[in-house]
């Protein structure tokens, strides 16, 4: 377990200092989500009220689609020069590499919510100042499910020649019923439930979440081997 | 750090993707300070075999044996022994030679990274360029860093996959010689390419591949 976290924590500092140097995936990542959820104020807005309604469903379509793209990103440096290789030769456990990029990516979206998040309060009327601890549990949360089973499937796309289409067609169905939980939890949360309520909600996440990241740290060994 | 073996003997290894058979039974041994020479046409299982001396798949049939250690239970210490030097580099672009050597010595759970890259950077005399990042660096000059990178963790096995392709004339001096000092210490190497004029300057022995078969050379 030890060795586990060790190798994982070098692999997730490599990429968080890749992306220190480039900004690359977050940059990328966070102008994505913006374009997505200013499109959709755009096309979808009819009133203060209704916009207070769709907010949530806006926030997580963006944070999925940019998601994808992150993931996506983040394997293709271990597919640039054949460097996955390397990392599958290194005598580390290869859970370690699936835990390594998890964590990397994680930091990325936590990094592209920061910034979308505001633009959604501003954007779809929401005054988050009265919830903002429990919506950063549910974004945590969330986020967090999707990264550990989006990042499992791309893996794969690594040695995939059609390696987008395979990541969405596999994923989105996937984490379905996790991107709805986190969709009716923030939108309860938003719309004034107890937070009992949202509590119940945050409890399906986190054990979703704990099933994504179990799955992936027994798969990823056999998904990488021939 | 891995396991230590001077012998690799692969035992009629099948290999087998959906319906193509990509070897067929094939028998070699490779010994410690020799390096064997593994020839073919394209398609032969020549890769094949390589990915399966490396540990990065498992034979649908047969076995390699690592001195005593049976590939299919070894597991990680084997890995920690086995390098592998191919025409992509294995380095991350958008890291400098430096951090990239660093981190796979970390990676093989070296004790002083920085001690065993200034070390590698000094016998291949890499330290001009090695500040840049990777994606900056010439053809010869990433090959020099991945060679540094696959002899990390001081590998019994290193294994090199069409090494000196798109390399000129001095990188492939530079090559040679590092492999020759490899072979003086030890090492068991195993080389796959096209190129004749490398491997006629280097072999010891040699086996041809055909058809995921042995069809010449010591081990046939």
């Amino acid at each position: 377990m030890k060795a586990t976290l060790r190798a994982a924590g070098l692999i997730a500092l490599k990429d968080l200092r890749i992306e220190a140097r480039t900004g690359e995936i977050v940059t990328s990542t966070t102008m994505f989500a913006v374009l997505v959820t200013v499109l959709a104020s755009l096309s979808f807005y009819l009133d203060a009220q209704t916009a207070r309604r769709m907010a949530p469903g806006v926030l997580w379509i963006a944070i999925a689609f940019a998601g994808v793209l992150a993931m996506g990103r983040s394997w293709a440096r271990e597919r640039e020069n054949d460097v996955m290789r390397g990392l599958l030769m290194s005598p580390i456990p290869r859970a370690s590499i699936y835990l390594g990029k998890s964590v990397g990516t994680l930091a990325f979206m936590l990094a592209v919510e920061v910034v979308l998040l505001p633009l959604v309060a501003v954007l779809f009327h929401l005054d988050l100042a009265p919830v903002l601890g429990p919506l950063a549990i549910l974004l945590v949360l969330g986020t967090l499910g999707f990264v550990a089973a989006g990042t499992l499937f791309a893996s794969m796309s690594v040695r995939t020649s059609a390696r987008d289409l395979v990541l969405s067609v596999v994923l989105f169905p996937l984490i379905a019923p996790a991107l709805l939980a986190s969709v009716v939890a923030t939108r309860q949360l938003l719309g004034g439930a107890p937070l009992a309520e949202v509590l119940d909600w945050a409890r399906i996440l986190g054990a979703f979440d704990i099933i994504f990241i179990m799955a992936g740290l027994v798969l990823f060994g056999p998904l990488t081997s021939d | 750090m891995g396991a230590q073996f001077n012998r690799v003997r692969a035992k009629d290894l099948v290999k087998i993707f959906g319906a193509t058979r990509a070897l067929a039974g094939v028998t070699a041994t490779f010994e410690a300070g020799k390096i064997t020479v593994v020839e073919g046409p394209n398609g032969s299982g020549k890769s094949t075999l390589l990915s399966l001396l490396a540990q990065l798949a498992r034979p649908t049939k047969g076995t390699v044996l690592y001195g005593k250690v049976d590939g299919r239970v070894g597991g990680s210490a084997l890995r920690g022994s086995i390098g592998v030097l191919a025409h992509a580099s294995m380095v991350y672009p958008d890291l400098t030679g430096q951090e990239n050597i660093e981190l796979f010595a970390a990676l093989h759970g070296i004790a002083d990274p920085k001690k065993r890259a200034a070390e590698l950077i000094e016998r291949f005399d890499i330290g001009r360029f090695l500040r840049r990042p990777a994606r900056t660096y010439s053809r010869g000059q990433l090959q020099r860093v991945a060679l540094a990178r696959a002899l990390v963790h001081s590998p019994s096995l290193l294994l090199l996959d069409e090494p000196s392709t798109g390399l000129d004339e001095k990188a492939v001096s530079s090559l040679i010689e590092a492999v020759m000092q490899e072979r003086d210490r030890g090492t068991i190497l195993v080389l796959v390419t096209h190129d004749m004029d490398l491997a006629n300057r280097i072999a010891d022995s040699r086996i041809r591949l055909e058809r995921g078969r042995v069809v010449a050379g010591e081990a046939a």
